[in-house]
């Protein structure tokens, strides 16, 4: 090659390298519009997709509420426990050290490995999934330990419900559980979140909204191995509110002591009390024998021991205080006294016979004594329980007026106590028989209301249920005059700084239609039954405790009509009769003799409420 | 003529580009949080290595081409039967302690090798074409089957641009590209596990948006997420917290991206854009057909890495272990480049000038030689 003189030669471009240039420029022109597309066309939804990678919302669970008794001993405690938790997409991306870290995870944890594979793959890659239940202290350290070589894992520390006592306590505080499908659909409003702890039974249910705080929040950015880098911005949480039940502790316990010792005494098995202050309708004790231990399902029960407490045949989970309907028996023989009087079918002082039986129509109606005892006012009546007087009572009166009684006592009424599976019990009536007889012909005698239905009805049997709440709610408003309390559990809500935010409002939801002076009839009768010598008054002097109140047994038949019919025992009773304090209704299921069964159990609540009443009202 | 004049006759935009591109890569670096010192070394030795290749008579190697060519099967075999294994696959000899990449090394070796078989003739018979692809068969299979797919791409790239470059007829081209349509339904056949997986991947990302192919999701959200202006270096969401793997090496462009945006990434194109015309331009200045064709198998060499590269990062092309020349973290590969770079400038320096005033258009190898005389 020649070059003339001075010049620098140029570059030679042959067609091979001008269209290798022109490729060149081509790949990388193209590389730039593809790149130009990715981050201006869609930066602005990948850099929402690095926000999401990388900012994770934390949710900050809040403490939920204590629950105390009246004088605030705690029922319930919050005790931390710690919960494996994987991030499924921070994970080792290489395949085999994943596989190396899940075995490690499931041997630890002891959950199954093919099952743990199975759950992460289910859950949200970018969710913190909960692996395995609670850790034991050995697992959380073994695991603490090697969680800078895992990936992905994280513990996370939670706080389960322990509760005080369950056996005695645990019908009223209840427990809670993992929301399920039907309570999740109703309470995502509210803000739940799927598998959060929500009231189940008891009172943790019926004070869920005041117990449960506001979850708190944080906004952390995270690496790629799930640890976090920096919180962004957070809300604390705000715990829930401390619920002080009416409830006293000591009085509950003596009121499941008493309870229990008369059931081993007697040989029964089930059994309920309510505790009732009269003035204000709150709840100072409620047991329901046999209990069970409510800690067992905050825990995590395992299928076997739930159908183990599902199947046993005296039926534990059934809280009967509030849920228990059976028939009142002769306790209901003040109601149909009130009726009698108030409709003025008698007076006070108006005697009547008390044979061994009578006959209605043909049938035979027997009292409990195969003896006249002779003619009775209706104070006597009642002491005696005689239940031929009321026989011809309830004849007098007439079913109808007597279910209005009834109910106007509260039967039939499903108490707004705050507990969930309240049951009303039934005030039957003609309409009801005939709604309920199932058989086309209206006038059979399966649908038919019979004289026999009206008297039988006048002792408390017939086809009326009741609770031993119900029971106790009644005695109260005898107690009290005639007024109807709503019962209640709550004594006051404190928030977490310790305020008062709800206290006692004690209400009043009806008013027995009856003279004070005919009630006064009718509670001199229960002052007289507690006070018969030879009779109930034994078990008084026996206690040391003044037979000062009012009493009424009640042995129920049920199951049927007939003769040799099984019982239930009850007792309601109130005290002291000037100036009632306390009314209560002692079941005994399948009690064969009130009088020696349910009344002493009574007798010693009302003893331990007699030692302790400075202590009970302070 | 003195050796200023030699100086002179440099092309001073090439270590300019270089230079940048060296500087944004140890910025990257830096950021990807891979050990930046390290790879200031590599840079340091590459640049000496640079400066050696450039001073350095590049016509000196065609003579001993043929051991360059049996050093670098020796290399490779070594590879095989003494190597480190690493993820699956085994491409690294220790030499004196210290990690080496033969196969980066092989690239360059086998241009060299390329261009001194192709420059034999000033055309390109049949004869020397299949002479060609039988002479890079043995170097290729042993790449092959490290396994390094990202670097037998490269190779593929290089003998098909060189002979291209070196004249290759339309049919011969044809015939290549034909040859590649029958071997392509193979590959299946060839490919490791993993290699076949990220193929699958690729054409269907969300198959497994956790394994495989949550390093191709990872990247591209990096990319996109660095929008117009970039996220600012050292501040880049997902490369920071890293969620984008092998963040300092193969997906080093997406924290790039991420961390100076589009008009970084238009900057840092437009330099490789350059720098890879430049290149093309010494081939047209090359004095000899060996030095022409050495400039373009580099230029085909940087090309290849830089689409691979850049393309699998925005999800364009399917991953392959492929560093982005100067940019990605690796000493291999950095030292490499820059010696090839480097011999290019070599070229450069030794093309046809006429010196200002005389007559006779002398070379600079000629002067070297008379110097040495």
């Amino acid at each position: 090659v020649i070059a003339l003189g001075g010049v620098t030669p140029k570059a030679r471009w042959s067609r091979r390298l001008i269209a290798a240039a022109s490729l060149a420029v081509l790949l990388v022109g193209g590389l730039s519009v593809k790149l130009a597309e990715l981050q201006l066309t869609d930066g602005a939804t990948l850099a929402g997709m690095a926000r999401a990678n990388t900012v994770h919302r934390i949710v900050l669970e809040a403490d939920r509420g204590i629950i105390y008794d009246r004088h605030g001993g705690a029922l319930v405690a919050n005790s931390p426990v710690w919960n494996l938790e994987v991030t499924p997409a921070a994970l080792p991306v290489d395949a085999r050290a994943r596989t190396t870290e899940l075995s490690e995870l499931a041997r630890i944890t002891g959950v199954p490995e093919p099952k743990l594979v199975a759950d992460l793959l289910a859950a949200d890659p970018y969710a913190d999934v909960p692996v395995g239940g609670n850790l034991t202290q050995a697992q959380e350290l073994a695991l603490a330990e090697r969680l800078p070589d895992l990936a992905g894992a994280s513990i996370a520390q939670r706080s389960m419900r322990t509760y005080v006592e369950p056996l005695v306590f645990g019908h009223v505080v209840g427990y809670v559980g993992p929301l399920n499908d039907a309570d999740l659909k109703r309470l995502r409003p509210s803000g739940y979140l799927p598998g959060e702890a929500v009231g189940k039974v008891g009172v943790e249910a019926g004070f869920e909204s005041m117990l449960r705080g506001q979850n708190g929040w944080a906004d952390v950015q995270v690496d790629a191995r799930g640890q976090v880098v920096r919180t962004i911005d957070s809300q604390a949480p705000v715990p829930g509110k401390s619920v002080y039940l009416s409830l006293d502790a000591a009085l509950q316990r003596a009121t499941a002591q008493s309870l229990a010792d008369g059931l081993v005494r007697d040989h029964k098995k089930a059994g309920a009390s309510v505790v009732v202050d009269p003035r204000t309708g709150e709840v100072l004790a409620l047991v329901s024998l046999p209990g069970y231990d409510t800690n067992v399902f905050t825990h995590g029960i395992s299928q076997a021991d739930y159908s183990k407490l599902l199947d046993d045949p005296n039926r534990p989970l059934l809280n009967r205080a509030i849920s228990g309907q059976y028939a009142p028996g002769s306790t209901f023989k003040m109601v149909t006294a009130t009726a009698g009087l108030q409709e003025g079918k008698i007076t006070a002082s108006t005697l009547l016979n008390c044979p061994s039986y009578i006959n209605v129509n043909g049938w035979i109606y027997h009292n409990w004594a195969s003896y006249s005892l002779g003619q009775m006012n209706v104070s006597k009546a009642l002491a005696t329980s005689c239940d031929t007087f009321f026989y011809q009572v309830a004849a007098m009166v007439g079913d109808v007026t007597l279910a209005r009684y009834a109910r106007a006592f509260g039967f039939g009424q499903a108490k707004d106590i705050e507990m969930p599976g309240v049951m009303p019990g039934l005030v039957p009536d003609r309409i009801w028989k005939q709604l309920q007889c199932g058989v086309p012909d209206l006038n059979s005698d399966a649908c038919r209301w019979s004289q026999g239905d009206t008297i039988t009805f006048g002792i408390g049997q017939s086809y009326l249920l009741t609770t031993p709440l119900n029971q106790a709610v009644y005695v109260a408003a005898l107690a009290n005059g005639g007024l109807v309390m709503r019962p209640t559990l709550m004594h006051e809500v404190r928030d977490s700084s310790g305020q008062v935010v709800q206290s006692l409002h004690a209400e009043v939801t009806g008013h027995v239609p009856a003279s004070a002076a005919n009630i006064m009839a009718v509670r001199e009768g229960m002052r007289q039954e507690i006070n018969r010598p030879y009779n109930l008054n034994y078990w008084f002097r026996a206690a040391g405790v003044p037979a000062d109140g009012g009493g009424k047994t009640g042995t129920a038949q049920w199951g049927g009509s007939g003769l040799d019919l099984p019982t239930h025992a009850w007792f309601v009773f109130f005290a002291p009769y000037s100036q009632p304090e306390v009314a209560m209704s002692v079941f005994v299921e399948r009690g064969e003799l009130s009088e020696v069964e349910a009344a002493p159990i009574a007798v010693q609540m009302m003893k331990f409420y007699r030692d302790h009443a400075g202590a009970i009202r302070a | 003529m003195t050796t200023g004049a030699v100086w002179r006759r440099l092309d001073p935009l090439q270590p300019l580009l270089v230079g940048m591109l060296a500087v944004l890569g140890l910025m990257t670096v830096y950021s990807a949080r891979a050990d930046w010192s390290r790879q200031l070394v590599w840079v340091v030795l590459g640049a000496c290595a640079y400066a050696a290749a450039s001073a350095f008579d590049y016509r000196r190697l065609r003579p001993v081409a043929l051991g360059l060519y049996a050093a670098t099967v020796l290399m490779l075999l070594a590879v095989h039967l003494v190597g480190h294994t690493t993820l699956g696959a085994r491409r690294w000899v220790s030499v004196a302690g210290f990690p080496l990449e033969p196969s980066e090394l092989s690239k360059l070796l086998l241009v060299v090798v390329l261009a001194a078989y192709l420059s034999r003739t000033d055309r390109l018979s049949w004869r020397s074409f299949g002479g060609a692809l039988l002479l890079i068969a043995p170097p290729a299979c042993l790449i092959v089957t490290q396994p390094d797919l990202g670097t037998t791409m490269v190779l593929v790239a290089v003998i098909f641009g060189m002979l291209f470059l070196a004249g290759a007829s339309a049919w011969q081209l044809f015939s290549l590209v034909f040859a590649g349509g029958v071997a392509l339904p193979l590959l299946p056949y060839v490919l490791h596990g993993y290699q076949r997986k990220r193929l699958e991947i690729f054409l269907d990302p969300s198959q497994d948006p956790l394994g495989a192919g949550y390093n191709l999701v990872q990247a591209r959200i990096a990319v996109g997420a660095g929008g117009l202006f970039g996220q600012g270096w050292l501040h880049g969401l997902q490369g920071q917290l890293g969620f984008v793997p092998e963040r300092a090496t193969d997906f080093v462009f997406a924290i790039f991206a991420e961390e100076f945006g589009l008009l970084g990434s238009l900057v840092l194109l437009a330099v490789f854009g350059t720098l890879l015309i430049r290149l093309l331009r010494s081939a047209a200045l090359a004095p000899d057909r060996f030095g022409g064709l050495m400039a373009g198998g580099v230029f085909v060499m940087i090309l290849a890495q830089v689409v691979e590269n850049v393309g699998m990062n925005i999800g364009l092309l399917p991953i392959a272990g492929i560093p982005l020349p100067l940019i990605s973290y690796g000493g291999s590969a950095t030292i490499t480049t820059l010696a090839a770079l480097g011999l290019v400038q070599s070229v450069v320096l030794r093309r046809r000038v006429v010196a200002h005033g005389a007559g006779d258009p002398v070379t600079l190898g000629t002067i070297t030689r008379r110097a040495q005389a």
